[in-house]
């Protein structure tokens, strides 16, 4: 029981880091490859405050999401400006940064031995696991809410805008910039938010968790499920995380020597569904509803 | 002092393998336009091809790397005509085209997980020699990458400035349409230059393969630096991005004798977003 | 009028060593609407990039007065010269392919306070008002289904130019309105900005191939060649110009 709503816990958290990838690239077209970067940054960000400095729980988690907001504003200020490849290759290398300085920091980090313990933030006994999956299911609640009602507002119709075309929302008097600025730095806040959630679900935190896989999965989970709408990210999710991590590890009878295959064929289909996706599917598997809208 | 003079020379030596694959990468870039993150497996897999030819055909490690250099240009070739082509035809656009790069280079690369394991292949040089030039010791192994390195340099600029095909190639990247009415056939340019930036990316594995291990994930490690020399170097340009990658084999040299190696990554990496803010073009 | 709205003093703009613009002065707003003609080349656009702030000058000074009070736009960024009620037209077509008419209007119509991140939450109330200034301004163009996207090349330009209207405006510049829409939506165009510069009290300067747009609705014409100002007057003053005939008239009739 405790291992199921383990998983549900980490699907629920994808779902969260794809709802605002949905924001990023789906709404505002900023190509985040680096979302790994921003989540584990939260992640150790609250881990170190609460297992090395005694933080509360609850400072630690905002103060993590501070922290991220405050990198993500840095970097965006120096590619936000820029186009499509540069954001994706700038977002890629501060992924890359962060993890190799999780790596080297072992005096902060424990590096790949570990930081831990970080406990939940209450201890209800067996309710202890449910009563924070359904904090985590709140907190992807309002995430949702949010998504869908950017549609028909005053700020999602801007935000499509400058996705759409820039320059001339720019000449028609919107401070571009500052609103991806904003945006950017708002949207990564919530991956650190995220990441936080993640350490108390963790409970040890190891270098290796800071993986590339980790920013492809909430990618595939969005182009299968389509970019364009909220749905489609749970729809994605559910069609990846769910099949991969919780169905077919907790059901589906895989001989123990096998069983260190399956995370490698899931990445390496991932990849073949990424590229076929973006070939004959751009808008996504399951249909895209701003062509309808 | 010494640290300049041994950072110099390691970073020549380091250099040697990075100018290659930068080269290779630039290559593409500069003809198709678009970053191709899976340029990253090509590097992994010429090691592989090599370790391959070396364990089980038991050739020779100088032997091993002519078949293994021309099986990664045509790998590379393969990629364009099953992957990149079709894309460019159906209107994939510059960033969908990177994640579909990525996307490319995960199912290699974890492809060769699956194929080869997670444990790394050793590529060697079996019979090293040792030589001092100069009071610095250096191996044969080494000895040969650096020349090989200066012989495909020379080679390459040679054939991007004084041939037809490297005019042809210049032609299309510059103006497709122009380059398409007077005569030039896209296909023929496209496949030699993925050939070449192949082989190019597969002798740099072999070398990198050769210096450290063989490992399924050695190309993506090193990919996001050549990413970043290659823009760096100026979009296109192979000169360019010829020094800046024996510039950061300099720096990394340096600091990896003072510190450690993932310090220098950080530090390219953080001076790459800086630069990246001048070097590239406004969206 | 006696002042202007717009003054320009000494502007000077070049690219990779070539003078494209070079205006010693230029006042814009002494009259209702004020037309701009010259060759191509001539560096019209670049003027007209120059004064939204699209583009920054290598030299010169641009004073907006849209008031009593004279602002500098030297260290305006365009977005803030826009809200300051100075806005261009696009000479290119330009549309968000996203966004249907009505919602590309409403855009146009959004107050900075209704666009911020939380705002996303909060009860909208000026959507009534905003539906009537859009239906009003509807009345006037024959969009074939106004609730979708623009479809033509013409329904582009005309949403473009509407957008801009929507803005209220104190100055509207407008760079060659009229490539791509038929004759009699051209017609529309330039009545209902004529009545939108009586309401407002705008000011509308206007770049133009098409010469006898700019002798029926212009009071006065400022010519530009080789990105300097060689004469300005009345349609007639300008059109019998011996400069004007030779370096503009003469290419236009062959």
């Amino acid at each position: 029981m405790a291992y199921l709503y383990y998983s549900l816990t980490l699907v629920a958290i994808y779902i969260g880091l794809t709802l605002l990838l949905h924001l990023q690239f789906g709404r505002l077209g900023i190509v985040n490859f680096g979302v790994v970067g921003f989540w584990g940054l939260g992640m150790y960000a609250h881990g170190i405050m609460v297992a090395l400095w005694g933080v509360p729980w609850v400072l630690a988690v905002v103060i993590a999401a501070l922290l991220v907001g405050a990198f993500a504003l840095a970097l965006g200020a120096l590619i936000l400006r820029l186009d499509g490849q540069a954001v994706l290759v700038g977002t890629l290398a501060f992924a890359t940064i962060v993890l190799h300085l999780v790596t080297t920091e072992k005096w902060l980090t424990n590096g790949v031995v570990g930081l831990g313990t970080i406990e939940y933030p209450f201890d209800w006994g067996s309710s202890t696991e449910p009563v924070f999956l359904g904090l985590v299911v709140a907190a992807i609640a309002v995430l949702y809410a949010y998504a869908v009602r950017l549609d028909g507002s005053f700020y999602g119709r801007l935000l499509a805008a400058i996705r759409d075309n820039e320059p001339l929302a720019h000449g028609l008097g919107k401070p571009t910039f500052r609103h991806k600025l904003v945006f950017f730095s708002v949207t990564c806040a919530g991956m650190g938010f995220l990441g936080a959630l993640s350490a108390s679900l963790f409970q040890f935190l190891t270098s290796n968790m800071i993986a590339p896989g980790v920013t492809f999965t909430a990618w595939i989970a969005l182009a299968l499920g389509g970019k364009g709408r909220p749905l489609g990210a749970i729809l994605g999710v559910v069609a990846t995380v769910g099949l991969f991590d919780v169905f077919i590890e907790t059901f589906a009878p895989i001989p123990p020597d096998y069983a260190l295959l399956v995370p490698n064929i899931k990445l390496m289909m991932y990849g073949a569904f990424l590229v076929a996706i973006m070939m004959y599917r751009p808008l996504g598997l399951l249909g895209n509803s701003q062509e309808h809208r | 002092m010494w640290l300049v003079t041994d950072s110099v020379f390691i970073g020549l030596i380091q250099a040697a393998p990075l100018m290659l694959a930068t080269m290779g990468f630039t290559l593409i870039y500069y003809l198709n336009g678009f970053i191709n993150v899976a340029y990253a497996e090509n590097i992994t897999f010429g090691a592989y091809f090599a370790s391959i030819f070396q364990v089980f055909l038991g050739l020779g490690f100088f032997a091993s790397i002519l078949p293994a250099v021309l099986f990664a240009g045509v790998f590379s070739v393969l990629t364009f005509l099953l992957v990149f082509r079709p894309a460019a035809a159906r209107g994939v656009g510059p960033t969908e085209m990177i994640i579909l790069s990525v996307g490319l280079s995960f199912f290699f690369r974890y492809g060769a997980t699956l194929l080869f394991g997670n444990n790394p292949y050793f590529l060697e040089n079996a019979n090293p020699q040792y030589w001092t030039i100069f009071g610095q010791g250096i191996t044969d192994t080494q000895v040969v990458a650096l020349s090989l390195v200066a012989v495909v340099t020379i080679g390459l600029l040679l054939f991007i400035y004084r041939t037809r095909w490297g005019e042809m190639m210049r032609a299309l990247a510059n103006n497709r349409d122009l380059a398409m009415a007077s005569g030039i056939v896209p296909t023929k340019v496209s496949v030699l230059i993925w050939f070449i930036a192949g082989a190019a990316g597969g002798l740099a594995g072999i070398f990198f393969g050769v210096f450290a291990l063989v490992t399924p994930y050695m190309g993506w490690n090193m990919i996001l630096v050549i990413i970043m020399l290659s823009i760096v170097g100026g979009i296109g340009s192979v000169r360019g991005a010829l020094i800046a990658s024996l510039l950061a084999g300099i720096l990394t040299a340096g600091i990896t004798l003072v510190s450690q190696p993932l310090y220098a990554d950080i530090v390219l990496l953080i001076l790459f977003i800086a630069v990246l803010r001048f070097r590239w073009k406004r969206a | 009028m006696s002042q202007a709205r717009l003054s320009i003093t000494d502007l000077k703009k070049s690219f990779g060593g070539r003078t494209v613009v070079s205006v010693d002065r230029l006042e814009i707003g002494r009259h209702r609407i004020e037309g701009l003609i010259g060759p191509n080349g001539a560096g019209k656009t670049t003027l007209m990039g120059l004064i939204t702030r699209k583009l920054t000058a290598d030299a010169g000074r641009l004073i907006y007065r849209p008031g009593d009070t004279d602002i500098d736009l030297g260290s305006m960024s365009m977005d803030m010269v826009a809200r300051a009620g100075l806005v261009k037209t696009n000479q290119v077509i330009q549309d968000f392919e996203s966004l249907s008419i009505r919602d590309s209007l409403r855009l146009s119509l959004a107050l900075p306070e209704w666009e911020r991140f939380w705002t996303v939450f909060a009860r909208r109330r000026n959507d009534e008002r905003i539906e009537a200034e859009i239906d009003e301004i509807l009345t006037h163009f024959p969009f074939a289904n106004p609730g979708g996207k623009a479809l033509s090349a013409g329904e582009k330009k005309l949403l473009d130019i509407i957008r801009c209207l929507l803005l209220r405006p104190r100055v509207l510049l407008m760079d060659e309105p009229t490539a791509g829409l038929p004759d009699d939506l051209t017609r529309a165009v330039m009545t209902l900005v004529e009545q939108k510069a009586d309401e407002n009290d705008m000011s509308v300067f206007i770049i133009e191939h098409d010469l006898d747009l700019i002798w029926d609705y212009c009071a006065h014409v400022h010519f530009l060649a080789e990105g300097q100002l060689l004469c300005d007057g009345s349609p007639k003053e300008v059109r019998d110009h011996p400069v004007v005939v030779e370096k503009y008239m003469g290419i236009v009739d062959a």
